[in-house]
């Protein structure tokens, strides 16, 4: 009798975390796995890190780009997979100063509502950016790349005629950057409506976003009904989602272990490609890094080869320069002058009398302590570059203390100067062309990266902004890529590899591109 | 020496446990001589490899060993959660003495400041405290505090509201004994055994919290060897290389079951009012 009642206890308790751990299970488990949506059409699911609940382009660079990666937006010019700008909503134009441009706009191209795209909604996006940058109702500054004398529209021709400040070469390559997307402005007050493939059904803030097909999509057939965004903080979430069959499609699994584990298991493709991002730590000249010596004998204590194959697990390229070695600017012809040499690391220093008086572990300078406030948020493997760095300073007996902060947290960190060290990662062709990521470290411009100053770096930079030359402004590149190595302007850790993981057997054509504006393409579809 | 042999025999479980808590303690203190390598010591190279001989537990993934940052993590661990009990022990037994003992304003004022306080979740509010102050192990020991002392304080008010009007209390006050007096003799001597036993108990529940807050960032910042923070850091890998994660949490659970049993043993201990009925001479079945 005792024992039947200790069994019924036993079972009554199983009986009772079984039915705990059913309630646990997520809504979404019925019915939407694979590639079949609830109405029957193709359904995907893509799980993505959020880096903004906004898809307007004006709201601030992030949800620009998640206008355009999602799919909903498109701007009218967009960049191939070699990184050459091609014709979107543009179809044709014409320049013969760089200063006076005349494009003309595909005919028969309609919104995701059916509104028809027209040179004079076009001339109203373009204006609504700017008039947000203006009067600070947005946090996009597309007058960082262009600012127009004016625009016109001509509905009759069908062309916008855009009128620069000055002479812009590479003005097809600005207006493919994601700021330049092309909104309904409408309906703008109401939604974000684009030209994408795809629009937004419904969004859930910091949860999911649901994208239906756009029915006048003008770029051939759109391969989905219905797409359901799962927004992903985690690396190891997003690829434990893959795997259990949750999602068909993420992007940037930035764990090492879990990118290998699918790179080795057929059921997955991975797709990767040599990035056109720069992986690097910004010096603080303002601080005690405003020292040549300091500066060079950290980049001699930085293994970043290592770092890259080992501690990201090949997350990263290494290189020295700031301009990705995949990218034709010149980087078989720079010199590292501070490769890995922690032996002349330690000599740098000494000779420069940064020692150890005092026997407590840690160099001084002027007297004071080396203490370096290394400022790191998590993306992109950024915090592990930043603890190994300060493990490797440790090393040398220079002290330094990283601070894994949130993206705006340390971005305001950065503007206000306070900091020491801090992780970036960014794309260094952002409008298919370099100056504008170079102009960094312009003098004019370096107040928020750190305060560098070259009189002849700046020289070149001017030169460079005024040369349409295509050897001369390649000369000039790869000099101040090499005055920047020389000056040891920056710690460059490597250039990231965006990947693509997706489901092999459910999800084709899932190829991640370099300029990784574009996520959701109608290059994805399901699998055959 | 027959006295403690006495004491041994009659409380087994205490002195099993009391020695495990030695060991647990024994290993924080003397952990510079247990330890292989410099827990904070960096072969980038060497980063992720699985346990062997020359790194018994395997490296973390800047290439440290894992044996000798999870040793090191004992030290971490153990002194913060042992300064956190020590607070809201304090801080908690003194309010909730104050408060049953005069009454009023105060005890209303203190006491609905700590129901404002359970009436949150208190890692939510421990996360926020954390949050606001900036991250790093002694906030989060504070933050903790401020949401745990409402435990102490209350039950040590309502120990008091018991004691106060019993006629040894009266007494003393009938002979003039001063205020502070009654509180330093007679109340926290009778309030003392219930709270160090809650005390003893909570050791293991506040290192979680503790290891929690660093999991999720909010505690010990890298490179501190923490266990928290070290299961945060193997999480990334917990399906390539479950050691990362295996180690710093079986050393957590270890750690905090035998605080909780410790705590638990303690109140056998204390307590002799609940000494264990023998088996046998429970309840009769109905058979």
């Amino acid at each position: 009798m005792r024992q039947m009642k200790k069994i019924t206890a036993v079972l009554l308790a199983g009986a009772l975390a079984a039915g705990l751990a059913a309630c646990g299970g997520s809504p979404e488990d019925s019915g939407k796995n694979g590639t079949v949506s609830g109405s029957g059409g193709a359904h995907l699911n893509f799980s993505c890190y959020s880096y903004s609940n906004s898809m307007d382009p004006i709201t601030n660079v992030n949800s620009s780009w998640c206008f355009v990666r999602y799919g909903v937006g498109e701007c009218l010019f967009r960049f191939d997979e070699n990184v050459n700008v091609e014709n979107a909503l543009c179809d044709s134009y014409e320049t013969e100063d760089y200063t006076t441009w005349v494009l003309h706009i595909r005919e028969g191209v309609k919104f995701s509502n059916g509104n028809p795209v027209t040179p004079t909604v076009v001339k109203e996006s373009l204006e609504r950016l700017y008039q947000a940058e203006a009067d600070k109702t947005g946090n996009s500054t597309p007058s960082q790349y262009v600012t127009f004398a004016s625009i016109e529209a001509d509905d009759q021709a069908g062309t916008v005629t855009l009128v620069c400040s000055s002479q812009t070469v590479g003005l097809p390559g600005i207006l493919a950057y994601p700021w330049y997307g092309i909104v309904d402005t409408g309906v703008i007050d109401s939604e974000v409506i684009g030209t994408g493939p795809y629009r937004v059904a419904d969004v859930q803030e910091n949860s999911s976003i649901e994208l239906v097909k756009n029915e006048y999509y003008w770029d051939g057939e759109v391969p989905y009904d219905s797409i359901t965004i799962y927004l992903t903080e985690d690396s190891s979430t997003k690829a434990m989602a893959l795997k259990s069959g949750d999602v068909d499609l993420v992007e940037n699994i930035t764990t090492p272990s879990d990118l290998a584990e699918l790179e080795a298991d057929p059921q997955y493709y991975v797709s990767k490609t040599a990035g056109v991002r720069l992986g690097n730590s910004y010096f603080n000249f303002h601080g005690v890094l405003g020292n040549d010596a300091l500066r060079q004998a950290i980049l001699c204590a930085i293994d970043d080869e290592t770092m890259c194959n080992v501690t990201v697990g090949g997350m990263y390229t290494p290189g020295c320069s700031v301009l990705p070695s995949s990218l034709p600017y010149g980087s078989e012809q720079l010199t590292d002058a501070y490769s890995y040499d922690p032996e002349r690391a330690v000599q740098i220093l000494d000779e420069a009398g940064i020692t150890d008086t005092d026997g407590d572990g840690y160099r001084e300078l002027d007297g004071q302590n080396i203490h370096l406030n290394y400022l790191a948020y998590s993306s992109r493997n950024l915090d592990e570059f930043a603890q190994a760095v300060a493990i490797s300073l440790e090393a040398v007996g220079i002290g330094c203390t990283v601070t894994v902060q949130d993206y705006d947290t340390a971005l305001a960190n950065q503007s206000a100067g306070d900091f020491d060290l801090i992780t970036s990662n960014a794309i260094v062709v952002p409008t298919g062309d370099p100056t504008g990521f170079l102009g960094n470290f312009y003098s004019g411009n370096s107040d928020t990266y750190g305060y560098y100053v070259n009189e002849e770096y700046d020289a070149l930079y001017e030169q460079l902004l005024g040369s349409t030359d295509e050897e001369e402004r390649l000369g000039l590149i790869i000099e101040m890529q090499q005055i920047l190595i020389d000056d040891a302007a920056t710690l460059v850790h490597g250039y990231y590899n965006s990947t693509f993981a997706s489901r092999a057997d459910v999800v084709a054509g899932a190829e991640i591109t370099p300029m990784d504006y574009y996520w959701i393409t109608t290059d994805i579809r399901p699998a055959e | 020496m027959e006295k403690l042999k006495r004491f041994v025999r009659k409380n087994p479980a205490f002195t099993v446990f009391f020695l495990l808590a030695l060991c647990v303690i024994g290993a924080a203190v003397f952990a510079p001589a247990l330890v292989t390598h410099d827990p904070y010591e960096a072969v980038l190279a060497d980063a992720v490899q699985p346990p062997g001989p020359e790194h018994w537990f395997g490296t973390d993934r800047m290439g440290r060993d894992l044996f000798s940052r999870v040793i090191y993590g004992a030290r971490t661990s153990l002194s913060a959660s042992l300064a956190l009990v020590c607070i809201i022990m304090t801080a908690g037994t003194i309010l909730g003495i104050l408060a049953g003992w005069f009454g009023g304003i105060l005890d209303a004022v203190i006491m609905r400041i700590s129901d404002m306080m359970i009436s949150f979740p208190g890692m939510v509010l421990a996360l926020a405290v954390a949050g606001i102050l900036g991250a790093s192990m002694k906030n989060a020991v504070l933050a903790i505090a401020v949401v745990s002392w409402t435990k102490y304080a209350r039950l040590a008010r309502s120990l008091v509201l018991k004691i106060r009007e019993r006629d040894y209390i009266a007494a003393a006050r009938v002979t003039g004994s001063r205020t502070s007096h009654i509180l330093w003799s007679y109340l926290l001597p009778n309030v003392l055994p219930t709270i160090l036993i809650t005390g003893a108990t909570d050791i293991g529940s506040m290192m979680m919290e503790i290891a929690a807050l660093s999991f999720l960032g909010f505690g010990a910042q890298a490179p501190t060897a923490e266990w928290g923070l070290m299961l945060n850091e193997g999480r990334a890998y917990m399906t390539a290389a479950p050691w990362l994660m295996v180690f710093p949490g079986l050393a957590i659970f270890i750690t905090v079951v035998v605080f909780n049993l410790l705590g638990d043993s303690l109140r056998d201990v204390l307590d002799p009012r609940e000494e264990r009925q023998e088996p046998g001479l429970g309840r009769k079945e109905n058979e």
